[in-house]
């Protein structure tokens, strides 16, 4: 695992929406998003990021307080010690009071053509 | 800002002392500790807190192959961090919806592909799962894929391109049911891996059977081990076998967001 210096996230969100901040949560702790921007509202997209500096042994989007939160994509850019920048992209899912969504993924290995 | 610095002082004094020093404390209205706990209920309170479940969400995964030359056989290699294994991935088929592990030479026979793969020197145990296949190597002491990779890979497309099977008719349709499968595994997990990883407060749970494919997740004690990728190699990797000698690629649920790393 690298250490992460930063990242960025794009949330789109579906229906319905999450009204309230968004947090993270990162080795048990909860934190809101930096520098954010745009909104978690029905069709609505928020942007944020987090410079961490540290290790994420756990990096996961806190679900809403109450009901549920459609998330039709989430795009994390990450920035890695020693690795050059990558982005994955999540598909929908749905979060709600219960759970919260794993969106820490290690650099990609690295591929050759044969 | 330093996160370290944050998650000590965190840990380190009051709610004053957070809110003063602690960067993510933005504004007045929205001090450190209402949000660093939860933020409906004040600091001091002896409320249990929420315990949430980490999902997770399918990774869309970036085309790995260009679309202009579908008639091409290209293929992919991605050496495993440890350098033991490679993943070669293939812009075509090779076993839809199963997968198979030839451990031998011997095991190999009569599937064209695998007899091709086998002929090479330093092949040790071949996984094929869907479009990708995985090597093992004999001699682990190198780390450099690209030469064998290569040979890998000139192989796979010769196999392709003579056309016809590439498995062993038999294996094909001998393949077991899901139900055979799960059933099978969840035994071996009752009967033996489990009583076994109990005493290390392990614990190992089958999250899902795809074809003769399945993912289990490693819990309690097991996860964050360090052995724990020796521990499902040598152990319970032998026990499902056993229990089910047609189980194909064995994921590790953590390692399966893009389904590219078995453990077989």
């Amino acid at each position: 695992m690298p250490k992460l210096n930063q990242f960025k996230i794009r949330i789109e969100t579906g229906d319905p929406g999450m009204e309230g901040l968004v947090l993270f949560n990162i080795n048990s702790h909860q934190i809101p998003f930096e520098n954010v921007s745009g909104g978690t509202g029905t069709g609505e997209v928020f942007e944020g990021g987090f410079e961490v500096n540290s290790f994420a042994h756990s990096l996961a989007l806190i679900g809403p307080k109450k009901d549920e939160w459609l998330l039709r994509k989430v795009t994390v850019d990450y920035e890695c010690e020693n690795a050059p920048p990558y982005s994955v992209e999540f598909g929908e899912v749905k979060l709600d009071e219960t759970t919260e969504l794993d969106i820490w993924k290690d650099p990609p290995l690295p591929t050759f053509d044969c | 800002m330093n996160f370290i610095k944050n998650i000590k002082n965190m840990f380190s004094g009051s709610g004053g002392e957070l809110e003063e020093t602690s960067p993510v404390a933005g504004t007045e209205d929205s001090p450190i500790e209402s949000l660093v706990t939860n933020p409906e209920h004040p600091p001091n309170k002896t409320e249990a807190p929420v315990i949430r479940r980490v999902i997770r969400a399918p990774v869309a995964s970036n085309d790995l192959f260009p679309p202009d030359d579908p008639e091409k056989v290209l293929i992919r290699a991605q050496p495993s961090t440890t350098g033991d294994q490679c993943l070669f991935m293939v812009n075509r088929p090779l076993l839809p919806g199963y997968s198979w592990w030839f451990p031998t030479f011997e095991s190999a026979a009569g599937s064209p592909l695998t007899e091709r793969l086998f002929s090479l020197d330093d092949v040790e145990s071949v996984l094929i799962h869907e479009a990708t296949v995985t090597v093992t190597r004999k001699d682990k002491t190198i780390f450099d894929w690209k030469p064998l990779g290569a040979e890998i890979g000139a192989a796979i497309r010769e196999a392709l391109e003579e056309g016809g099977d590439l498995i062993a008719e038999t294996i094909v349709n001998e393949m077991p049911s899901e139900e055979a499968v799960r059933h099978g595994i969840q035994k071996a997990i009752d009967e033996e891996v489990n009583p076994g990883v109990a005493g290390h407060g392990g614990r190992i749970t089958l999250e899902k059977v795809k074809g003769n494919t399945i993912t289990i997740q490693m819990g309690g004690g097991c996860q964050g081990c360090s052995a724990a990728d020796v521990t499902l190699k040598q152990g319970i990797h032998g026990s499902f076998r056993k229990f089910v000698p047609q189980v194909g690629a064995i994921f590790d649920e953590t390692d399966h967001t893009a389904g590219l790393n078995p453990y077989f």
